[in-house]
């Protein structure tokens, strides 16, 4: 029984389809992250963001979570290499020339690339803000801090575009992984696959554009106003209170 | 085909061709010039002609598969400047005619790419993957007693008209030279909707699916990105729902069978 489910989990349909649920644990991920940073416009100086974070970080269950979030994204990575890797041996030898008349667009055969650029991001992103060591002003004034800087507001968006295009092609491909298409649903699906990728890339870029346009002079005169306040920040903190910034906050 | 030396009206062409002597042999790009050729020929009536013209002048014809040349066998097929089966939609290259092309064009003729289809010679392909695939459960086992009564065994309108679209399949392969990827998902989807949609093909339908997408990795080929090149390229336009299908039958076979 368990060589069966073994099979089916390491088929090729199989492991479509473990991609397919991944793929759609992480967009809920995603949603939730994004419905979390956006309390960063709520306008109180980053409070209502900090306080966020701290109920996020003071929950125990949270490095549960975090194994868990860590386990989706490491299926997804692996499964997707392993999948392009295969995908090239299937045709040694290359056409001279090639047309496409599929439904292929370039969010179609950038996966792997708009891929691995959201890994690399995601690296980046996590040191940010969940290795590195907690500011005494807090999570939000280290978010404002990076997208201060040019190079880091970009970095974010480059992480943030790759993953809109990956969404765009992911999200109806997903549903045709798991075998769910319909001449009814379907041209639903692809057109909510678009909204969502078109939303949570837009939604994610609100920060940094947000800190660009509107408030580098806010960003100073909030630091005091939000302070140290969270008993939680020690002044290096690796324990678990650092070590917790967030679920919401980090992998994207 | 005597139009062969007769460079009077007809079309001119430039035949880029991929020659190999074998299976062993690395293989190259040749260039051949050919003139009146009618617009009215299939485009295996041209290579006739080229094949004639070669043979006359003591050199190797252009191997090619054919055998119905009318759209039915799945016999044909190459990449004509890309394109699986050529340039037209729902088109075999047997039913493909020069028409489509341009006076004066130059072509690139290859051999349909894929590790499950190896080169034998110039065009032709090894494609016995696609019989092993359906060696491992692509029919339906039945005696074959005398005739039952008709509508004894009752079917849905719609289900006999998807498994009908899906029975369609000419087993050419051009859903696996057209994916990035030379997936065979289209082709066996096709058989999965094909027979599991229908009443006789119930006692075996889990099996089926199980053993086909086995042996269709077992060969080498790829795994579905949802490309959808295969639909595209398709001759009788099988539409991608059959790859849907052939995951969920697959994945509820794989959750659910017992034995
Ligand atoms: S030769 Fe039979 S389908 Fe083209």
């Amino acid at each position: 029984m368990n060589n069966r489910l073994f099979a089916l989990a390491t088929s090729s349909i199989g492991r479509k389809a473990l991609m397919a649920l991944t793929g759609l644990g992480l967009i809920g991920f995603l949603v939730v992250h994004l419905a979390g940073n956006l309390t960063l416009l709520a306008g109180s100086d980053g409070a209502a963001f900090n306080s966020y974070a701290r109920t996020i970080e003071s929950n125990p269950l949270l490095p549960l979570a975090e194994v868990g979030l860590a386990a989706l994204f490491l299926a997804h990575i692996v499964l997707g290499i392993r999948q392009a890797a295969g995908n090239r041996e299937a045709r040694p030898v290359g056409y001279r020339q090639f047309q496409s008349h599929g439904n292929r667009k370039v969010s179609t055969s950038s996966m792997l690339v708009t891929g691995l650029i959201v890994l690399v991001f995601l690296v980046v992103h996590i040191s940010d803000f969940r290795l590195a060591a907690r500011h005494p002003q807090g999570l939000a004034y280290m978010v404002h801090e990076r997208m201060r800087q040019p190079l880091g507001a970009a970095v974010y968006l480059l992480g943030v575009g790759a993953l809109g295009v990956h969404l765009w092609h992911a999200f109806q491909s997903l549903f045709q992984s798991l075998g769910l298409r319909h001449p009814r649903y379907s041209p639903l699906i692809d057109k909510a696959g678009r909204g969502l990728a078109v939303l949570l890339a837009l939604g994610f870029a609100v920060l940094p554009v947000y800190t660009w346009v509107a408030s580098p002079a806010k960003a100073a005169a909030k630091a005091p106003a939000e302070s140290t306040s969270s008993a939680v920040s020690g002044p290096h903190d690796s324990s678990p209170a650092a070590a917790t910034p967030s679920v919401t906050k980090e992998p994207r | 085909m005597s139009a062969d030396h007769a460079p009077s009206s007809g079309m001119r062409l430039t035949l880029n061709i991929w020659r190999q002597s074998g299976p062993a042999d690395a293989g190259r790009m040749e260039t051949y010039h050919l003139d009146g050729i009618s617009p009215d020929m299939s485009f295996l009536e041209m290579l006739d002609v080229l094949n004639v013209r070669l043979e006359r002048e003591g050199r190797e014809p252009v191997a090619f598969d054919h055998d119905c040349r009318e759209g039915i066998c799945g016999s044909c097929g190459v990449m004509i400047d890309g394109n699986a089966h050529g340039p037209e939609a729902e088109t075999a290259t047997c039913q493909l005619h020069m028409r489509s092309f341009a006076d004066g064009a130059a072509l690139t003729i290859e051999p349909f790419r894929a590790k499950g289809f190896p080169v034998l010679k110039d065009l032709v392909l090894d494609r016995s993957a696609f019989d092993r695939i359906i060696a491992a459960g692509g029919f339906i086992s039945a005696n074959t007693g005398c005739a039952v009564d008709a509508n004894s065994t009752p079917v849905a309108k719609s289900d006999a008209e998807l498994s009908m679209d899906a029975a369609q399949c000419i087993g050419c392969g051009a859903c696996v030279a057209a994916c990035p990827n030379a997936a065979a998902m289209l082709f066996v989807g096709a058989k999965i909707a094909h027979l599991g949609l229908l009443p006789q093909g119930q006692p075996e339908r889990s099996k089926r699916v199980l053993a086909m997408a086995r042996q269709m990795e077992a060969e080498g080929f790829g795994s579905c990105s949802n490309y959808y090149e295969c639909e595209a390229a398709c001759p009788k336009a099988i539409s991608v729902e059959n790859i849907a299908r052939l995951n969920r039958d697959y994945l509820r076979a794989g959750l659910t069978t017992r034995d």
